[in-house]
Protein backbone atom coordinates (compact mmCIF):
# COMPACT_ATOMS: atom_id res chain seq x y z
CA UNK A 1 0.00 0.00 0.00
CA UNK A 2 0.90 3.49 -0.73
CA UNK A 3 1.19 6.11 2.31
CA UNK A 4 1.00 9.82 1.79
CA UNK A 5 0.56 12.78 3.81
CA UNK A 6 -1.55 14.87 2.46
CA UNK A 7 -2.64 18.50 3.59
CA UNK A 8 -6.20 20.81 2.93
CA UNK A 9 -5.94 21.17 -0.71
CA UNK A 10 -3.68 18.85 -2.07
CA UNK A 11 -4.27 16.37 -4.46
CA UNK A 12 -3.25 12.51 -5.34
CA UNK A 13 -3.63 11.99 -8.97
CA UNK A 14 -3.86 8.04 -10.16
CA UNK A 15 -3.35 6.97 -13.53
CA UNK A 16 -5.28 9.26 -16.16
CA UNK A 17 -8.00 11.51 -14.98
CA UNK A 18 -8.62 10.07 -11.71
CA UNK A 19 -7.52 12.91 -8.61
CA UNK A 20 -8.18 12.76 -4.80
CA UNK A 21 -8.53 16.23 -2.88
CA UNK A 22 -8.36 16.69 0.59
CA UNK A 23 -11.01 19.31 0.81
CA UNK A 24 -11.14 19.59 5.08
CA UNK A 25 -9.76 18.07 7.88
CA UNK A 26 -12.02 17.84 10.71
CA UNK A 27 -11.88 15.87 14.08
CA UNK A 28 -13.90 12.86 13.05
CA UNK A 29 -13.20 12.67 9.37
CA UNK A 30 -11.88 13.95 6.14
CA UNK A 31 -13.67 14.91 3.14
CA UNK A 32 -12.76 14.25 0.07
CA UNK A 33 -13.18 15.62 -3.24
CA UNK A 34 -12.97 12.95 -5.92
CA UNK A 35 -12.52 13.53 -9.82
CA UNK A 36 -13.02 10.31 -12.07
CA UNK A 37 -13.70 9.85 -15.55
CA UNK A 38 -17.28 8.74 -16.04
CA UNK A 39 -16.54 5.25 -16.18
CA UNK A 40 -15.11 4.84 -13.45
CA UNK A 41 -17.30 4.04 -10.22
CA UNK A 42 -16.54 5.88 -6.94
CA UNK A 43 -18.19 4.45 -4.06
CA UNK A 44 -18.13 4.28 -0.19
CA UNK A 45 -16.91 0.94 -0.15
CA UNK A 46 -19.04 0.34 2.51
CA UNK A 47 -22.08 1.01 0.68
CA UNK A 48 -21.03 -1.23 -2.13
CA UNK A 49 -20.36 -3.79 0.60
CA UNK A 50 -24.06 -3.56 1.50
CA UNK A 51 -25.48 -4.04 -1.81
CA UNK A 52 -22.98 -6.79 -2.83
CA UNK A 53 -24.46 -8.84 -0.01
CA UNK A 54 -28.02 -7.99 -0.41
CA UNK A 55 -27.47 -9.34 -3.79
CA UNK A 56 -25.76 -12.10 -2.85
CA UNK A 57 -29.29 -13.05 -0.81
CA UNK A 58 -31.14 -12.28 -3.73
CA UNK A 59 -29.37 -15.13 -5.84
CA UNK A 60 -30.55 -17.60 -3.52
CA UNK A 61 -33.70 -18.36 -4.86
CA UNK A 62 -35.93 -20.97 -3.74
CA UNK A 63 -37.37 -23.57 -5.95
CA UNK A 64 -40.79 -23.12 -5.42
CA UNK A 65 -40.98 -19.50 -6.77
CA UNK A 66 -45.08 -20.17 -8.41
CA UNK A 67 -46.07 -20.40 -4.56
CA UNK A 68 -44.33 -16.89 -3.79
CA UNK A 69 -45.28 -15.60 -7.26
CA UNK A 70 -49.18 -16.00 -6.30
CA UNK A 71 -48.65 -15.16 -2.73
CA UNK A 72 -47.62 -11.81 -4.53
CA UNK A 73 -50.52 -11.17 -6.56
CA UNK A 74 -52.76 -12.33 -3.90
CA UNK A 75 -51.61 -9.80 -2.20
CA UNK A 76 -51.67 -6.91 -4.96
CA UNK B 1 -40.84 -18.12 -20.15
CA UNK B 2 -40.42 -15.36 -22.55
CA UNK B 3 -37.71 -12.76 -22.68
CA UNK B 4 -39.38 -9.52 -21.97
CA UNK B 5 -37.13 -7.89 -24.34
CA UNK B 6 -37.95 -9.72 -27.49
CA UNK B 7 -39.29 -8.64 -30.34
CA UNK B 8 -39.79 -11.89 -31.66
CA UNK B 9 -42.83 -13.90 -31.32
CA UNK B 10 -43.40 -15.06 -27.88
CA UNK B 11 -41.37 -18.79 -27.55
CA UNK B 12 -43.49 -20.97 -25.50
CA UNK B 13 -41.36 -21.92 -22.66
CA UNK B 14 -41.54 -24.41 -19.54
CA UNK B 15 -42.54 -23.01 -16.34
CA UNK B 16 -39.15 -24.38 -14.74
CA UNK B 17 -36.80 -21.19 -14.69
CA UNK B 18 -33.46 -23.96 -13.81
CA UNK B 19 -33.03 -24.99 -17.82
CA UNK B 20 -30.89 -23.89 -19.86
CA UNK B 21 -31.77 -21.04 -22.20
CA UNK B 22 -31.93 -21.76 -25.42
CA UNK B 23 -29.97 -19.70 -27.77
CA UNK B 24 -32.89 -17.71 -29.53
CA UNK B 25 -33.07 -16.03 -25.90
CA UNK B 26 -29.53 -15.79 -25.35
CA UNK B 27 -29.48 -13.35 -28.33
CA UNK B 28 -31.65 -11.13 -26.44
CA UNK B 29 -28.87 -10.73 -23.61
CA UNK B 30 -28.61 -6.97 -22.21
CA UNK B 31 -24.79 -6.58 -21.79
CA UNK B 32 -23.96 -5.27 -17.89
CA UNK B 33 -20.08 -3.66 -18.08
CA UNK B 34 -19.70 -3.77 -14.77
CA UNK B 35 -21.47 -7.05 -13.75
CA UNK B 36 -23.77 -6.76 -10.46
CA UNK B 37 -21.68 -5.84 -7.01
CA UNK B 38 -20.68 -9.61 -6.00
CA UNK B 39 -21.20 -10.84 -9.56
CA UNK B 40 -18.70 -8.88 -11.30
CA UNK B 41 -18.06 -11.81 -13.89
CA UNK B 42 -21.79 -11.73 -15.20
CA UNK B 43 -21.78 -9.22 -17.70
CA UNK B 44 -24.28 -10.87 -19.96
CA UNK B 45 -28.33 -11.45 -18.35
CA UNK B 46 -31.87 -11.87 -19.72
CA UNK B 47 -34.97 -10.68 -18.58
CA UNK B 48 -37.73 -14.12 -19.01
CA UNK B 49 -41.27 -13.49 -17.57
CA UNK B 50 -44.00 -15.93 -16.86
CA UNK B 51 -47.51 -15.95 -16.03
CA UNK B 52 -46.63 -18.52 -12.92
CA UNK B 53 -43.84 -16.23 -11.99
CA UNK B 54 -45.94 -12.58 -12.28
CA UNK B 55 -45.72 -10.21 -10.89
CA UNK B 56 -41.43 -11.08 -10.29
CA UNK B 57 -39.58 -11.49 -13.55
CA UNK B 58 -36.51 -13.03 -13.55
CA UNK B 59 -32.67 -11.52 -14.23
CA UNK B 60 -30.68 -14.70 -15.28
CA UNK B 61 -26.72 -14.66 -16.15
CA UNK B 62 -26.17 -16.02 -19.80
CA UNK B 63 -22.61 -15.21 -19.32
CA UNK B 64 -19.87 -16.19 -16.60
CA UNK B 65 -21.18 -17.84 -13.46
CA UNK B 66 -24.80 -18.85 -13.58
CA UNK B 67 -26.85 -16.64 -11.43
CA UNK B 68 -30.11 -15.61 -11.66
CA UNK B 69 -32.11 -12.83 -9.41
CA UNK B 70 -35.90 -12.34 -9.00
CA UNK B 71 -37.02 -8.94 -10.35
CA UNK B 72 -39.60 -6.71 -10.08
CA UNK B 73 -40.65 -3.26 -11.05
CA UNK B 74 -40.28 -1.20 -8.21
CA UNK B 75 -43.61 1.26 -8.89
CA UNK B 76 -45.39 -2.33 -7.94
CA UNK B 77 -43.69 -2.22 -4.84
CA UNK B 78 -43.83 1.87 -3.86
CA UNK B 79 -46.20 3.73 -6.82
CA UNK B 80 -43.88 6.80 -6.11
CA UNK B 81 -40.86 5.43 -6.01
CA UNK B 82 -38.22 7.68 -8.22
CA UNK B 83 -34.51 7.48 -8.37
CA UNK B 84 -32.02 10.22 -9.82
CA UNK B 85 -29.03 8.35 -12.28
CA UNK B 86 -26.11 10.03 -11.73
CA UNK B 87 -24.26 11.53 -14.64
CA UNK B 88 -21.49 7.89 -14.45
CA UNK B 89 -25.04 6.37 -14.31
CA UNK B 90 -26.14 7.77 -17.58
CA UNK B 91 -22.85 7.06 -19.47
CA UNK B 92 -22.59 3.82 -18.53
CA UNK B 93 -26.17 2.97 -19.64
CA UNK B 94 -25.66 5.09 -22.96
CA UNK B 95 -28.42 6.98 -22.26
CA UNK B 96 -28.69 9.94 -24.95
CA UNK B 97 -30.16 13.66 -23.71
CA UNK B 98 -32.97 11.61 -21.79
CA UNK B 99 -34.82 10.55 -24.57
CA UNK B 100 -34.33 7.12 -23.85
CA UNK B 101 -37.10 4.79 -21.94
CA UNK B 102 -35.43 2.94 -19.27
CA UNK B 103 -36.76 -0.08 -17.58
CA UNK B 104 -36.26 0.58 -13.66
CA UNK B 105 -36.02 -3.52 -11.34
CA UNK B 106 -35.28 -3.54 -8.01
CA UNK B 107 -34.02 -7.34 -7.02
CA UNK B 108 -36.51 -9.20 -4.83
CA UNK B 109 -34.72 -11.95 -1.77
CA UNK B 110 -36.94 -14.81 -0.54
CA UNK B 111 -36.24 -14.98 2.95
CA UNK B 112 -35.81 -18.43 5.12
CA UNK B 113 -39.08 -17.56 6.53
CA UNK B 114 -40.77 -16.91 3.52
CA UNK B 115 -40.62 -12.91 3.81
CA UNK B 116 -40.27 -11.08 0.39
CA UNK B 117 -38.38 -7.87 0.47
CA UNK B 118 -37.35 -5.60 -2.31
CA UNK B 119 -33.96 -3.80 -2.14
CA UNK B 120 -35.33 -0.40 -3.33
CA UNK B 121 -31.87 1.20 -2.20
CA UNK B 122 -29.78 0.01 -5.47
CA UNK B 123 -32.19 -0.62 -8.69
CA UNK B 124 -31.49 -2.30 -11.65
CA UNK B 125 -31.80 0.20 -14.73
CA UNK B 126 -31.91 -1.38 -18.39
CA UNK B 127 -31.49 0.51 -21.65
CA UNK B 128 -33.27 -1.23 -24.42
CA UNK B 129 -32.43 0.75 -26.77
CA UNK B 130 -28.65 -0.37 -26.16
CA UNK B 131 -29.40 -3.34 -24.42
CA UNK B 132 -27.63 -1.96 -21.80
CA UNK B 133 -27.76 -2.49 -17.67
CA UNK B 134 -26.15 -1.18 -14.62
CA UNK B 135 -27.03 -1.48 -10.77
CA UNK B 136 -26.98 1.83 -9.03
CA UNK B 137 -24.85 1.92 -6.38
CA UNK B 138 -26.68 5.59 -4.92
CA UNK B 139 -24.43 7.68 -3.29
CA UNK B 140 -27.58 8.91 -1.43
CA UNK B 141 -30.66 7.03 -1.30
CA UNK B 142 -33.88 7.02 0.73
CA UNK B 143 -34.79 3.61 0.34
CA UNK B 144 -34.31 1.27 1.79
CA UNK B 145 -32.11 -2.48 0.82
CA UNK B 146 -34.41 -4.59 2.90
CA UNK B 147 -38.31 -3.25 1.97
CA UNK B 148 -40.37 -6.18 3.13
CA UNK B 149 -43.55 -6.62 0.43
CA UNK B 150 -44.87 -10.00 2.08
CA UNK B 151 -44.48 -11.19 5.14
CA UNK B 152 -43.25 -14.56 5.61
CA UNK B 153 -45.58 -17.27 6.96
Amino acid sequence: MLVFTRRRRETIMIGDGISIEVLRIGRDGVRLGVVAPPDVAVHRKEIYDQIREANQKAAAAPQDLGAVAKRLRQRA
Amino acid sequence: MTSVLSTRPSIERPTSVTEELPPEIARDAVRFPNGLPGFEACRSFVLMQSDVLGPLQLLKAVEGPSASFLVIDPRRVLPEYRCELSQADRHRLGVSAGTDALLWLVLVTIELDGTVTANLRAPVVINPERMTGHQVVPHDCVYPIRHVIAEGE
